[in-house]
């Protein structure tokens, strides 16, 4: 009789791996999702199901701020879209480019301000713009602009674009390295095909480069989207956890932040903020399945 | 008239200094194979003429007229490519129509350009394919497509049988050959076969370390080799190479002799002994040692040579070939 082994070798080499990703992100995760389902009432914990959902949806003081932060969000999204990715892509079409010279040293100098903290950025660009010691002024003024500068972290109407622009400047050296790898792999007999038939320069972007970056163009799309939904630290640097003026720079990440753990006079909620990271969650889901099932398994890879 | 005329051509890489001095004509229709080791500059000359490349100096001329400037898509010319350079994103009708497209040509011109090209390459069922659902040979013959569509003045090929098996390989060949025909277009093809270039060659073009060797016919060349590599590169099995001393006493130059030139002769001259034999049904391969050189005789028919067998061998009359000691052949 032949009997069935049970291949714990498996079980054991998969463990720490799962160990550790149930410890620091399945369990906190659903246990944050646990925690949404309750309310404190009267120094007690208790359940009460989709209560609080109801409350950040319904209650006119909640969902005002929640479509606020939720709308603010996704201009910064789209902020990031239009302007970051177009931008990385067109620098790493300049880069692929064979006959330019210190590409090295622009791939290096654009890519470093990833590597900083949020904090340093957000402070410095707070600097760098504030109307009274800020540097803008004096060096829009020595080339005479300065007519066009206004104090841009501090008008509701321009805050949230400026700080999305900021985070732009931060992050389009990822879009670009991203890019740049795929554009390198496209094999140079092709783009010499293509000279032969008369696609050239631009009409090679189009017509030859783009359509095989289509993929990594999906890739950075959907880190984007997630990164965005997701950010936080930047807003907390530069505008603190009000997200000034008057809110116009929340995003999703500073509510939840400020419901949860409370700050200056609002006291904290975990539960209302849990509520809050639960709707996050959902979003940042159902956008990233939304590009999965309906976007990518659409989308041709070839072979190179 | 000539279809393509290099006169004195130069290329030079930093100061590698790949063409010498190219100078070569090929008249209209003329199928015309470039050939010789790797490293020899055949592609890169393949290159000057589609102008993926520009010449250091000298002149490229197609149809008469001086293309040195001109962009490879302004030359009249279309290539085919090694790994066929297929747009991995285009159907097979995308890839052939691309070009045409991209010169403004009427959607009437292109649709009839892309049927007369897939009914002469059979690719008429494989049209809304994309080059991934394709095999090697498809592929291949997608990318002769892509440079039929275009009415070229030039077709050149650059090694496009390298990446096929051996089998697909002659069927190509062949194919290449019927299409030569049927076209009557003129073509310049690279390859390091020498099988490829003596089948498909009106002309051959033997090339080594960026200088011509020879030009002619494939049988010009194979029965009157200019030098000693033109004559061991032309041929399969390749031409033995011997001192000539072992024929005439005290001769510092070399003796060549066609395998198929030397003959079983109990009075011959050449003393051998079996190393191996090949017995291909057909032929019969001897290699052998003759005084510490290596030989080989290829006999028709089927012999029984046992390996090690001592031999004697004579050449047949005026087929042996001397060259002197820089490789030059003498007359």
């Amino acid at each position: 009789m032949h009997k069935p082994r049970i291949r714990w070798h498996i079980a054991i080499f998969l463990a720490p791996a799962v160990l550790i990703y149930t410890s620091v992100m399945i369990f906190p995760l659903f246990n944050t999702l646990r925690l949404a389902l309750f309310s404190k009432v009267d120094q007690e914990r208790v359940y009460v199901g989709l209560e609080n959902f109801r409350t950040l949806f319904f209650d006119p003081i909640w969902s005002e701020q929640f479509w606020n932060a939720l709308g603010n969000n996704f201009w910064f999204f789209l902020v990031h879209m239009l302007v970051q990715n177009p931008i990385g892509i067109a620098l790493a079409a300049l880069l692929s480019h064979p006959r330019l010279r210190f590409a090295a040293l622009y791939r290096s100098a654009i890519f470093i301000p990833t590597i900083l903290s949020f904090v340093i950025v957000g402070f410095a660009w707070k600097l760098i713009l504030s109307p009274i010691w800020g540097i803008a002024p004096s060096m829009l003024d020595a080339v005479g602009l300065k007519s066009l500068f206004a104090p841009w972290l501090g008008k509701e109407e321009y805050a949230l674009t400026t700080l999305a622009m900021i985070s732009v400047w931060q992050f389009v050296g990822i879009p670009m390295m991203l890019i740049y790898a795929a554009l390198l792999s496209i094999p140079e007999e092709m783009l010499e095909a293509g000279e032969i038939d008369g696609v050239t320069g631009f009409a090679a972007f189009w017509k030859i480069k783009l359509p095989l970056i289509l993929p990594s163009i999906g890739i950075i799309s959907i880190l984007t989207f997630v990164g965005n939904f997701n950010a936080f630290d930047l807003i907390y640097a530069s505008q603190g956890a009000l997200a000034g003026p008057d809110f116009s720079t929340d995003i999703l990440g500073t509510f939840m932040y400020r419901t949860f753990f409370g700050f200056q006079l609002q006291l904290g909620d975990p539960h209302m903020g849990s509520a809050i990271a639960g709707a996050m969650f959902a979003i940042i889901l159902v956008g990233v399945c939304l590009y999965l099932f309906g976007i990518q398994t659409r989308m041709r890879r070839y072979q190179l | 008239m000539t279809a393509l005329t290099l006169t004195n051509v130069n290329k030079s890489f930093g100061t590698v200094h790949v063409l010498k001095d190219i100078n070569i004509e090929v008249n209209e229709g003329e199928f015309v194979v470039f050939v010789g080791p790797s490293g020899c500059g055949k592609s890169t000359l393949l290159r000057t003429i589609a102008g993926l490349e520009d010449v250091t100096s000298g002149e490229v001329r197609i149809a008469g007229e001086v293309v040195n400037q001109t962009p490879p898509s302004k030359r009249g010319i279309a290539m085919v490519f090694q790994s066929y350079a297929l747009y991995p994103h285009l159907n097979v009708r995308g890839n052939m129509s691309l070009a045409l497209k991209q010169a403004k040509e009427s959607k009437a011109t292109i649709e009839a350009r892309v049927a007369e090209a897939s009914r002469m390459l059979s690719l008429g069922d494989y049209l809304d394919r994309f080059p991934s659902e394709l095999s090697g040979g498809q592929r291949q013959r997608v990318a002769i497509g892509r440079a039929i569509v275009r009415h070229p003045k030039l077709f050149l090929f650059d090694e496009p049988l390298s990446n096929l098996d051996a089998a697909l390989r002659m069927n190509t060949r062949l194919e290449i050959a019927n299409l030569h025909e049927q076209l009557g277009a003129t073509m310049v093809y690279v390859t390091h076969d020498q099988t490829e270039a003596m089948t498909l060659a009106d002309k051959i073009v033997v090339l080594r370390d960026g200088c011509v060797e020879q030009i002619g016919s494939p049988m010009e060349l194979y029965n009157n080799p200019a030098n000693q590599f033109v004559a061991g590169f032309l041929g399969s099995p390749a031409m033995n190479f011997l001192p000539a001393n072992l024929l005439e006493d005290g001769s510092p130059n070399t003796l060549g002799v066609r395998p198929e030139d030397l003959m079983l002769d109990p009075a011959g001259p050449l003393e051998i002994t079996t190393k191996h034999v090949e017995h291909l049904g057909g032929d019969t391969n001897v290699i052998a040692d003759c005084h510490g050189h290596q030989i080989t005789l290829r006999l028709f028919g089927q012999h029984a040579i046992h390996s090690g067998a001592a031999l004697r061998l004579g050449v047949a009359e005026g087929k042996s070939f001397f060259f002197d000691a820089k490789g030059n052949r003498l007359r």
